[in-house]
């Protein structure tokens, strides 16, 4: 069955909720996803080995967005820049400098802030986090331009796909038009003749100005039925979903093929053991935060560049942060594939939500999530839940 | 139990005077007195999550939620009798406090009943979670027509001090006492192994969710005294970072020490406070600040796990290492100030570095004494004694 004949009823709006706007949002929210995802990853992987949350992780995230922004200015695209588009060697440049950023914190902060702390109680790490995740926040805010945006020229794919769904309706625009052009001359005509001032009307300007509103809006809702439910993917989203999704395969091969990831999976499933085994735990766990951090700087780095509209700033990382957070824990946090799906899980009940016409509420949901999950399965959805009684 | 009322009531009296003391000698300064009430409240709130976090041991980072409800509950229903709260306004004040202390506990009990599943981490999860559905649904409820996202005005009729004192003083009375009885001690047992405390009879999940909500009923009192006292309630004075700072103060002050949470409590309220009066300040010096913390703390780190002398010559060390960093920072401040390029960045506000206080705190306590200033250890007369007879402690 050919795509444009689905009939057109199951796109009209439900008690108020518009639902030709669930694919675009379901869309939306899956390819958002993929980047909760990558986030989850350095989460998930972080806590499989320390068993410690790293809450400064959103920050991480953070300055490789900060990364990408000055690599992107050296490449020429200040604010304010004649440049035309971009090359494609720029973006790869540009994510080599925010994983390789990320990757280099990553590392510090667990030399010098989680090691010294390993053999203390764990709540002694969390504040440690916190304390972290604090002082790159505002501490950045001293050091860091703020809402600073990459220029979008830089992307070389600019554009969209545009899939259409089907479900419009023939509507005579001609006659709207039409209508339209002569309220607005009718409009114009007014202001030429009384000199009003446009910005303070009396009762007769106002009123031959909201007609003209008013056949304008019809327009565009007669354009908008006739149009049906479309699809609009930019393409830069879609070159951030490939990428993330051979960046999960990398990780993939690294975890189960590799010496190293043997050894990461073995320091995971018992600290001590593994040492006494004869693996560097030390280098393995800092090997862990290096790909997890990595990973979150790639995430950055597509983010800040193919989602129009980040203002990149020092709070950056935390919705983010949180975000994905809610992914590893949901999917199961220790457990890699449950990252991906718990991403995976988190974008498409954003764009629910969003859908739904409570975008205010899109942060409060994360959290009303988390917290059902780890009530009912408190291992998340992929992970064992362990009882920890002696 | 010799000399236990007059002790009692001297303990008493004495916390009623220095309430009313602080009252008078704040008096004609608004700035002042709001500087006060606002200690006051952040003292109770200190006590409180010391209560959840120090005693018990249920690690909690939403506190600011249950400070939050006990203030909404207060603004709204000053909102809908304001001729009440004008005929009595002190009556009124002392109602709300309870009524705020009533809706808070009850939000206590939602999040303690929780609790019983989650441990560590996942319960610091948890709760975080919770001070943010709370917070940003009550950013968007429209309430009426008379607030809702902007926040409530409150009228105020009274300006209590003293109430705010006597308040911070009675949670720290209540905390107190309850571990001297025979149920306080469950708390404690709770905290140090939960499967050995239950094989001896404790209910554990009693009292758990008895902390929760006697924690969470003093916050929502100190929450209905500030809406009262700022005329004003809105969602943005209860942000995350409220939580944060509140959980800094318990860990800052030794978690599970009465004495270092109100400590604690004061001193990082009034440090931040009296920072937002800083000059503004070249990076070249912020940067130096930055370096030599952190490696003063790598030298007093390295101090403490290699140097194993006497104890005095340990503190010269340890003194020494600070002024030398003190004095380092000074002058690779100025060098770094003298580079051309460094001087045409603009001046950084003084009031940014607040916040930064804040975690660089957190981490240098960490790294260098977790268990905090004053430990699990309490404030006690015994100190002063033990400062009398020094020798005789020194050689027993």
């Amino acid at each position: 069955m050919p795509i444009h004949s689905i009939p057109a009823d199951i796109f009209l709006p439900i008690g108020g909720v518009e639902l030709s706007t669930l694919p675009q949002q379901l869309v939306d929210g899956l390819l958002l996803g993929f980047i909760y995802a990558l986030i989850a990853l350095g989460y998930t992987m972080v806590y499989g080995v320390l068993k410690l949350i790293n809450f400064a992780h959103g920050e991480v995230f953070m300055i490789g967005a900060y990364c990408a922004l000055f690599t992107s200015w050296a490449l020429g695209y200040i604010p304010n820049n004649t440049l035309g588009a971009g090359q494609w060697w720029m973006l790869i440049v540009m994510l080599v400098a925010s994983m390789v950023g990320c990757g280099l914190l990553g590392m510090t902060i667990e030399r010098f802030a989680y090691r010294p702390l390993r053999n203390q109680p764990r709540i002694a790490s969390l504040i440690t986090a916190i304390g972290l995740s604090l002082l790159l926040q505002y501490g950045g805010q001293i050091f860091l331009p703020l809402n600073q945006n990459i220029d979008s020229k830089i992307n070389p794919a600019a554009g969209a796909f545009t899939i259409a769904l089907g479900g419009g309706k023939s509507v005579d625009t001609a006659t709207l038009k039409h209508t339209l052009e002569e309220k607005q001359a009718a409009f114009e005509e007014y202001l030429k003749r009384t000199k009003a001032d446009p910005f303070n009307l009396d009762a007769d300007g106002k009123k031959i100005r909201s007609e003209a509103q008013a056949a304008e809006r019809d327009l565009k809702n007669a354009a908008d039925t006739g149009k049906g439910t479309t699809l609009v993917i930019p393409y830069g989203k879609v070159i951030a979903m490939i990428a993330t999704i051979f960046l999960m395969m990398g990780l993939t091969y690294l975890v189960m093929y590799t010496k190293r990831g043997r050894a990461m999976r073995a320091v995971s499933h018992d600290f001590d053991a593994a040492s006494l085994m004869g693996i560097n735990v030390n280098s393995i766990v800092t090997f862990t935060f290096l790909l997890g951090s990595v990973m979150a700087g790639a995430g950055a780095m597509m983010v800040a560049t193919f989602y129009a509209g980040a203002k990149i700033d020092t709070f950056f990382g935390m919705v983010f942060g949180v975000k994905a957070f809610v992914a590893a824990v949901l999917g199961g946090i220790g457990n890699i594939p449950g990252a991906v799906l718990g991403g995976l899980l988190m974008g498409l009940t954003e764009g629910l939500v969003s859908w739904l016409g409570f975008t205010a509420y899109k942060d409060a949901v994360a959290f009303v999530v988390l917290i059902v999950v780890l009530l009912l399965r408190p291992g998340g959805l992929l992970g064992s839940a362990k009882v920890e009684k002696v | 139990m010799k000399g236990f009322w007059p002790v009692r009531l001297g303990s008493i009296g004495l916390a009623i005077a220095a309430a009313f003391l602080i009252d008078q000698l704040s008096k004609g300064n608004d700035f002042t007195q709001r500087l006060v009430v606002l200690a006051a409240l952040y003292v109770t709130l200190a006590v409180s999550l010391n209560l959840i976090n120090g005693i018990t041991g249920q690690f909690s980072m939403g506190h600011a939620a249950f400070y939050m409800v006990g203030a909404y509950t207060a603004a709204i229903s000053t909102l809908f009798h304001p001729e009440l709260a004008a005929k009595n306004p002190l009556l009124w004040l002392f109602g709300m406090i309870i009524f705020g202390m009533v809706t808070a506990g009850i939000a206590g009990l939602l999040v303690g009943v929780p609790s019983l599943r989650l441990r560590g981490d996942y319960l610091a999860i948890v709760t975080l979670g919770f001070g943010e559905i709370v917070r940003i649904v009550a950013n968007n409820v429209k309430f009426d027509t008379k607030g809702g996202s902007y926040g409530f005005s409150v009228d105020v009729h009274v300006t209590a001090v003293w109430l705010a004192w006597l308040f911070a003083f009675s949670a720290i009375a209540i905390c107190r006492n309850l571990l001297s009885t025979a149920r306080g001690l469950t708390f404690l047992a709770v905290r140090e192994d939960e499967t050995a405390s239950l094989a001896m009879g404790v209910n554990v999940t009693q009292t758990k969710v008895t902390a929760f909500v006697i924690g969470a009923a003093l916050a929502g009192g100190a929450g209905a005294i500030l809406a009262h006292f700022e005329g004003f309630a809105s969602s943005n004075m209860f942000t995350m970072d409220v939580s944060f700072i509140i959980v800094t103060m318990v860990v800052l002050g030794g978690t599970g020490s009465i004495t270092g949470a109100v400590v604690a409590a004061v001193l990082l309220f009034f440090v931040p406070e009296k920072m937002r009066d800083l000059p503004d300040m070249p990076i070249g010096g912020i940067t130096a600040f930055f370096i030599l913390t952190g490696l003063a703390v790598a030298a007093l780190r390295y101090v403490s796990q290699h140097y194993h002398g006497a104890a005095s010559r340990k503190a010269m060390i340890y003194s020494g290492v600070v002024i030398g960093s003190v004095i380092v920072a000074a002058i690779l401040g100025a060098a770094l100030n003298a580079i051309p390029a460094v001087k045409l960045v603009p001046l950084v506000e003084g009031a940014k570095l607040r916040l930064v206080v804040f975690a660089v705190t957190l981490i240098v306590l960490m790294l260098l004494r977790p268990q905090g200033i004053f430990g699990k250890s309490e404030f006690s007369w015994d100190w002063f004694r033990r400062l009398g007879k020094k020798q005789e402690v020194a050689t027993s």
